[in-house]
C-alpha cells in the first residue's frame, strides 16, 4: 500500500470511527421528542430566579430594567435580562441552538415572523394554561395582537413590542401639489396623489417601497388584501397567483414602471424623514424616530384600501414574548407571572410612550402617549382595521424571505408578475412540503 | 575464567543495551507528550466537528430540535437540483474567479511599483497592506455609505459626470459587482506583499546578466522575474481561492439576503442560521464545500505544483 493509500485509509477510518460515535450526540432521530406541556400548576410554587432573552426592542434596555427591578420589589422574584441577541432573528436563533444546552432563557423574545419556527421545534410552551394559574388577565390583550400566536387553539406568547405600518406623508410636499391634508383612502388615491407629487417634483419620488431586506412582503400585504388577495390561505399557497393577488401586484410594478414610485435602495423611512420621497408606508416604531430627523411636519394616516376590502387592510408585526417548554414548572409559573406584569396595561403604556410600539392592551391608558406625540393616536385607532397575517408570509420558515426576493425582482424589472408570483408559490410550497407537514400536529 | 565476550557484546554490552531503551522510552515519551496536545487538538477540533457535520447531513434536522429524521443523501439531492443550489454555484465561480484573478494580477503591479526606490515607499507599503488587517464587517458598512445610491460617494462622482447612480444594491448584477470590488481592495494588500517578498527574493545578479545583455524591462520581467515568482503565484493561487470561496462578512454586511451575492458559504448560513433553520440540509452544503475545496486544492498540489520553477 502507498503512503498515500495509507494516509487515506487512515484518515478515513477516524471519520468513520468519529461518525459512529455522533449517533450518541446531537438530536435523537426518529424519536419524538416533545417537551411536556400537560403540567398542573395548582401544586407549583414559583421560581425564584428566571432568565428573560430579550434584544430589547425599540432600543427599551432602559425600561425593561425598570420593569424588571419593580417586579422584584412586588413578587420577591428575580429576573436576569439577558442581551440575547441584536434583532429578532439573532434571538431566535440563539434560542433555538441552546435547545441542545441547559442555558436556554426562560422567556423569550419572538417576532412574529420567528415564533412559529421556534414552535415547530417544539421550544415554546403554550401559555394559555400557564397564564391562567399565574392569574392574568388574557381578555384585555388586543384580539388581533394576541391571535397572532395562536395556532391550533393554543397561543405560543403574549403580545409585547407590536407594530403595524401605517401611512407616512409629507404635509409640505402635499401644500405644494395643491393636495388636501389628509391620507389617501385607496390606493387609486395613492396613484393620484403621487401623480401630482411626481408633476410638481416634490422628491426624487412620490413613494417608496421597502428593498427585499426591509420587509416588503410586510408592507405590501395592504395591498394585496385591499384587492381581495393574499400571501395564501391557511396554508394554502395557491393565493399568491389569484387573479386578486396578480392585479395587486400589477398595480405595484405599473407604480414604479410608471415613475410615480420606487424601490429604496436604502431605508424608506430614511428617505423620507431626509424628503428624498414624499410618501412612506411605515412601521409605527418609526414615528418617533422620522418626528425627530423630519424638518417638516409630518402626516400619517390609515393604510390606503383597495377595490375589493377597506376595512380589514393593516398587518400586525412586531414581537412577541414566550416561555421555553424546556423550563421547569416552577420557572414557567414565574415566567406567567413576570409576562402578565411586563405587558399589564400601565406597564404596555410606558413601554409605548418610550418605545413608539402599540399599546397591547385595551384598557391602557394613553392619553399621556396622544398628548406628547398625537400622531400616535392614529397608530392605535388603526389597530381596529389589523389582520392576522397569512401563514405562507409569516409563519412558514422562509416564508417571507420568498415573497420578497419574488417582490423586489417585480418591482425593479420588466418580470411577468403572474410567471414571477407563481415560482414564488412553488417555492412556499416546496418549503412547506419540505419543513412543515410532519412538524405540525393536527 | 571469564569467557571470551562476542564482537557484539564488546561493541553493545548489556549495560549500554538497558541505557539505550531507556534512552528510547525515555524519546518516545518526550515525542508523545510533544505529539499529543497536538493530535488530540486536531481529532476535538477538526476531524471529530467534520465527522458531526458529516452524520448530521444525513438528517433532516431543524437547528436546536430535539429529535431528527435520518434521510440519507436527500439533503445532497435537494442542493444538486434545486434552483438556489444551483445559481449558488454559479455566483461562487463568479466571485471567485475574479477576485483572485484581480487581486493577483493588480497585486503584482503594485508589488512591481513598491519594489522600486521610489520615494515615501515605507508609507506605501503600509497604505497598500492596511485594508488587509481591517475588519471586514467595518469595511462593508464603510462601503456601504460609498455605494449608496442617494448620498454616498459615488453618487457625487456619477453627479459630477452628469450621470445618475446605479442601483447598486436593486441589481442583482450589479450587488455582485460591488463586493467583488470591495473584497479586491481588502484583500489586494495580501497578495501585493506577497509578490514583494518573492521579487525581493530573486538573485539580483540573474536581472543585472539580463541587463547587461540588452534585455529591456519588460524582457526581464518576462523571462526572469515571472518565472521565477512561480512558487509566490502557486502559494497564492491556493490561498486567496480559498479565502475567497469562504468568504463570507463583507458580502453579508452589504447585501444582507445575499441578493446576487449567494455564495455557498452564505446559502450555508441562510439556510442553517438564517430564516430556514435547516441544520441538516445546510450541514450538506459545508461537506460539499469541504470536498470543493478538498478537490481544488490536491489538483493545484498535484498537477499545477509542477509547472512550477524553484529557484
Amino acid at each position: 500500500m502507498s503512503r498515500t493509500s495509507k494516509r487515506f485509509v487512515l484518515g478515513a477510518s477516524i471519520l468513520g470511527l468519529a461518525t459512529l460515535g455522533m449517533s450518541a450526540c446531537g438530536p435523537s432521530v426518529g424519536s419524538d421528542s416533545a417537551a411536556e406541556t400537560d403540567v398542573d400548576y395548582s401544586d407549583v410554587e414559583p421560581a425564584d430566579k428566571i432568565t428573560f432573552w430579550t434584544n430589547h426592542p425599540g432600543g427599551s434596555m432602559d425600561i425593561e430594567k425598570q420593569i424588571v427591578a419593580d417586579f422584584k420589589k412586588e413578587s420577591g422574584i428575580d429576573v436576569e435580562l439577558v442581551t440575547a441577541g441584536a434583532n429578532y432573528e439573532e434571538v431566535s436563533q440563539k434560542f433555538q441552538t441552546a435547545q441542545n444546552s441547559d442555558e436556554v432563557g426562560d422567556m423569550v423574545v419572538v417576532s412574529d415572523a420567528t415564533w412559529f419556527t421556534n414552535f415547530a421545534n417544539d421550544s415554546l410552551l403554550p401559555v394559555d394554561k400557564v397564564l391562567e394559574s399565574a392569574e392574568s388577565d388574557t381578555s384585555t390583550y388586543q384580539e388581533t395582537l394576541f391571535d397572532d400566536y395562536l395556532y391550533e387553539d393554543a397561543h405560543y406568547a403574549v403580545p409585547y413590542a407590536r407594530s403595524t405600518p401605517i401611512f407616512y406623508y409629507n404635509k409640505d410636499h402635499y401644500k405644494k401639489a395643491g393636495l388636501d391634508d389628509k391620507a389617501p383612502a385607496t390606493w387609486e388615491d395613492v396613484k393620484a396623489n403621487s401623480e401630482k407629487l411626481q408633476e410638481k417634483k416634490t422628491a426624487k419620488s412620490a413613494l417608496s417601497y421597502p428593498k427585499e431586506d426591509a420587509y416588503p412582503a410586510w408592507i405590501l400585504g395592504n395591498m394585496v388584501w385591499g384587492y381581495g388577495g393574499g400571501w395564501s390561505s391557511d396554508w394554502d399557497m395557491s393565493a399568491m397567483t389569484s387573479p386578486e393577488t396578480v392585479e395587486a401586484v400589477q398595480f405595484a410594478q405599473d407604480s414604479t414602471k410608471d415613475g410615480w414610485a420606487n424601490v429604496s435602495s436604502g431605508v424608506p423611512e430614511d428617505d423620507f424623514a431626509a424628503g428624498a420621497t414624499s410618501q412612506v408606508l411605515g412601521s409605527t416604531g418609526s414615528l418617533a424616530g422620522i418626528l425627530e430627523s423630519a424638518d417638516f411636519e409630518v402626516g400619517v394616516g390609515f393604510l390606503p384600501g383597495g377595490p375589493k376590502e377597506t376595512d380589514k387592510v393593516v398587518p400586525t408585526g412586531g414581537a412577541g414574548v414566550g416561555i421555553s417548554a424546556k423550563s421547569s414548572p416552577e420557572e414557567q409559573l414565574a415566567s406567567a407571572m413576570f409576562l402578565d406584569y411586563l405587558t399589564n396595561s400601565e406597564n404596555t403604556a410606558t413601554f409605548s410612550e418610550g418605545t413608539g410600539y402599540l399599546p397591547v392592551r385595551t384598557d391602557a391608558d394613553m392619553s399621556k402617549v396622544y398628548e406628547k406625540t398625537p400622531q400616535f393616536e392614529v397608530a392605535v385607532d388603526q389597530l381596529e382595521k389589523t389582520r392576522t397575517q397569512d401563514p405562507g408570509r409569516v409563519l412558514l420558515p422562509g416564508g417571507d424571505t420568498t415573497i420578497a426576493k419574488s417582490l423586489q425582482k417585480i418591482l425593479t424589472s420588466d418580470a411577468d408578475v403572474t410567471e414571477e408570483l407563481q415560482g414564488a408559490q412553488d417555492e412556499l410550497q416546496g418549503l412547506y412540503d419540505n419543513d412543515l407537514p410532519d412538524k405540525l400536529k393536527n | 575464567m571469564k569467557a571470551a565476550l562476542t564482537p557484539s557484546e564488546v561493541q553493545d554490552p548489556p549495560a549500554q543495551k538497558a541505557a539505550r531503551h531507556r534512552r528510547g522510552v525515555r524519546e518516545w515519551a518526550t515525542f508523545l507528550a510533544f505529539l499529543a496536545p497536538n493530535v488530540l487538538l486536531i481529532l476535538a477540533f477538526i476531524y471529530y466537528p467534520l465527522a458531526s457535520n458529516i452524520y448530521y447531513s444525513m438528517l433532516d434536522w431543524r437547528l436546536g430540535a430535539a429529535s431528527a429524521d435520518f434521510v440519507g443523501l436527500k439533503n445532497y439531492l435537494t442542493l444538486f437540483t434545486s434552483p438556489t443550489g444551483l445559481d449558488m454555484w454559479r455566483v461562487t465561480l463568479i466571485f471567485t474567479i475574479s477576485t483572485v484573478v484581480i487581486s493577483m494580477a493588480i497585486g503584482l503591479l503594485l508589488a512591481l511599483v513598491l519594489n522600486r526606490n521610489i520615494p515615501g515607499r515605507t508609507f506605501a507599503r503600509t497604505a497598500v497592506f492596511s485594508p488587509y488587517v481591517l475588519s471586514g464587517v467595518g469595511v462593508g458598512m464603510v462601503w456601504n455609505f460609498i455605494f449608496d445610491p442617494q448620498i454616498g460617494l459615488l453618487s457625487h462622482v456619477f453627479a459630477f459626470f452628469g450621470a445618475n447612480s446605479p442601483d447598486w444594491y436593486l441589481d442583482k448584477n450589479l450587488a455582485l459587482v460591488m463586493v467583488i470590488v470591495v473584497y479586491i481592495w481588502k484583500n489586494l494588500g495580501y497578495c501585493a506583499v506577497v509578490y514583494l517578498a518573492g521579487l525581493q527574493s530573486i538573485p539580483k545578479d540573474l536581472l543585472e546578466a539580463a541587463a547587461i545583455d540588452h534585455a529591456g524591462p519588460v524582457r526581464r520581467f518576462f523571462t526572469i522575474s515571472f518565472p521565477l515568482l512561480g512558487p509566490t503565484t502557486f502559494f497564492l493561487i491556493i490561498t486567496t481561492i480559498l479565502s475567497s470561496m469562504q468568504a463570507f462578512d463583507i458580502l453579508r454586511i452589504m447585501t444582507p439576503t445575499g441578493h446576487g451575492t449567494n455564495t455557498i458559504v452564505f446559502e450555508l448560513f441562510l439556510q442553517g442560521f438564517g430564516v430556514y433553520q435547516r441544520a441538516g440540509y445546510s450541514a450538506a452544503i459545508s461537506v460539499v464545500l469541504f470536498l470543493a475545496l478538498f478537490i481544488i486544492t490536491t489538483v493545484q498540489m498535484r498537477f499545477v505544483e509542477r509547472k512550477v520553477h524553484y529557484a
